[in-house]
């Protein structure tokens, strides 16, 4: 196969357009090298990159990007810090859920009889406590992809609502969206990812330390387990609107300010963290809570819940290198 | 070690290559079994340098086209002896196994 041509030849001129576009999905570094490659390459007579072609250039770019992105290392050990805190906060949370469970059924009679009770809760959290202790063992893929199938679980809840709801009369995706739990969709999400792309949580709890980390989880246990520890401590009472957005901030200010030691680690974590929900609060007040308000967020949050299951395959098959 | 990784790794055995001759040059060593998708051949080097396995050569402009040469490191000849040697040992075990059947077969 030859070299690129010297005479001008349109079809040789659309071919190398077609590929220019395609390259955009690599660094700006790497683009020339390519196209040379990809002529030279190319066949006499080839108009359009064939699509196996065009797949793998969209794939491998990204996949180029995604590595460089998350191989940088302060958010590498933000992900690390986040493959500590999340999954434990989550089964501080689910563990909230049990008490929640516990209490409703010894105060109030408001428990369906003949559903065990305790399953609901200690389920979750039993395979919470599972990804944590692979984590911590140092095998970070392994609770990556467990986390990953809880994912599916946690995806269950809104997905079903949907199911459920539609056809039977109008009612706003969105709105259903987020009347059911969006929160164990975000935290599954970040656990899964965290772990698959980050050294795991050892690495986390070096970075944070052991008072530092517990004081973090503590801090977002409040935030996130929010109805359960309000209705612990008292069952009348409730958060909604600003209250919601005043707590997502406190969770940005324990975050920040718990792991300022090793630098720009901190905000990189409160953003991990708090972002997509403060994202979610910040949405339905402005738009003063109609359904429109809250579909883009949190279709992206859907979206990048899903988008976890590519990574953590991706990660077991050892694809995604980590330099530690 | 995935088999794109080897060829390349082999290919950059034989000195700095670019891009183009490391794709014909694994495309040979494979037997014409693998071709290696540009793609692909530029995710394993962006790999394998953040890795320190390779590292960019030098560049030059061939019919007004960038080449960046690549060259195997120290570390990455030593990657690809470790996995030359496993290799060579997974094949020993397998030809000797094949031996031992046709021995039983013929006896």
């Amino acid at each position: 196969v030859s070299a690129a041509d010297t005479k001008p030849d349109p079809e040789r001129a659309r071919l190398e357009r077609r590929y220019r576009r395609l390259l955009r999905c690599y660094p700006s570094g790497q683009r020339e090298e390519m196209l040379g490659v990809l002529l030279a390459a190319a066949r006499p007579g080839q108009r359009a990159p064939g699509a196996r072609q065009t797949v793998n250039l969209v794939a491998c770019g990204l996949a180029i990007r995604a590595r460089r992105a998350v191989a940088a290392g302060p958010w590498q050990d933000a992900l690390a810090v986040v493959s500590l805190v999340v999954p434990v906060l989550m089964l501080v949370i689910a563990i909230l859920d049990v008490a929640v469970e516990v209490r409703q059924q010894v105060t109030i009679d408001a428990y369906p009889p003949g559903i065990p009770f305790w399953r609901l809760g200690l389920v979750p959290a039993g395979w919470l406590a599972v990804v944590l202790l692979l984590g911590l063992a140092g095998r970070r893929r392994t609770a990556a992809v467990i986390a990953s199938a809880l994912l599916a679980l946690a995806l269950v809840n809104p997905l079903s609502e949907v199911v459920h709801l539609t056809g039977t009369e109008y009612v706003a995706v969105p709105l259903l969206l987020y009347t059911a739990s969006v929160t164990p969709v975000v935290l599954t999400s970040l656990a899964a990812c965290s772990l698959a792309f980050s050294a795991g949580p050892r690495r986390g709890l070096a970075i944070t330390g052991r008072w530092r980390a517990c004081l973090m989880i503590a801090g977002l246990a409040v935030v996130f387990g929010n109805p359960a520890v309000t209705y612990l401590v008292s069952p009348s009472a409730s958060w909604d609107g600003f209250g919601s957005l005043i707590l997502d901030a406190l969770t940005i200010a324990v975050a920040a300010v718990v792991t300022r030691v090793p630098g720009t680690v901190g905000w990189r974590i409160a953003v991990l963290v708090a972002g997509p929900m403060l994202l979610l609060d910040v949405a339905s007040i402005y738009f003063g809570g109609s359904t429109a308000s809250v579909a883009v967020p949190l279709l992206g949050i859907l979206l990048f819940a899903v988008l976890m299951w590519p990574v953590a395959i991706a990660s077991w098959r050892g694809r995604v290198r980590l330099s530690r | 070690m995935q088999e794109p990784t080897f060829l390349i790794l082999t290919a950059l055995a034989a000195g700095p290559q670019h891009g183009y001759a490391i794709i014909t040059d694994a495309g040979r060593t494979s037997g014409g079994v693998t071709r290696l998708q540009t793609g692909t051949l530029y995710m394993a080097l962006d790999r394998l340098s953040s890795a320190g396995l390779v590292e960019p050569d030098r560049e030059d402009v061939v019919d007004g086209r960038l080449r960046r040469y690549y060259r195997l490191t120290d570390d990455g000849a030593a990657e690809l002896a470790a996995e030359t040697e496993r290799r060579r040992a997974s094949a020993a075990v397998a030809a000797q196994r094949l031996r031992a059947r046709l021995a039983g077969g013929i006896a």
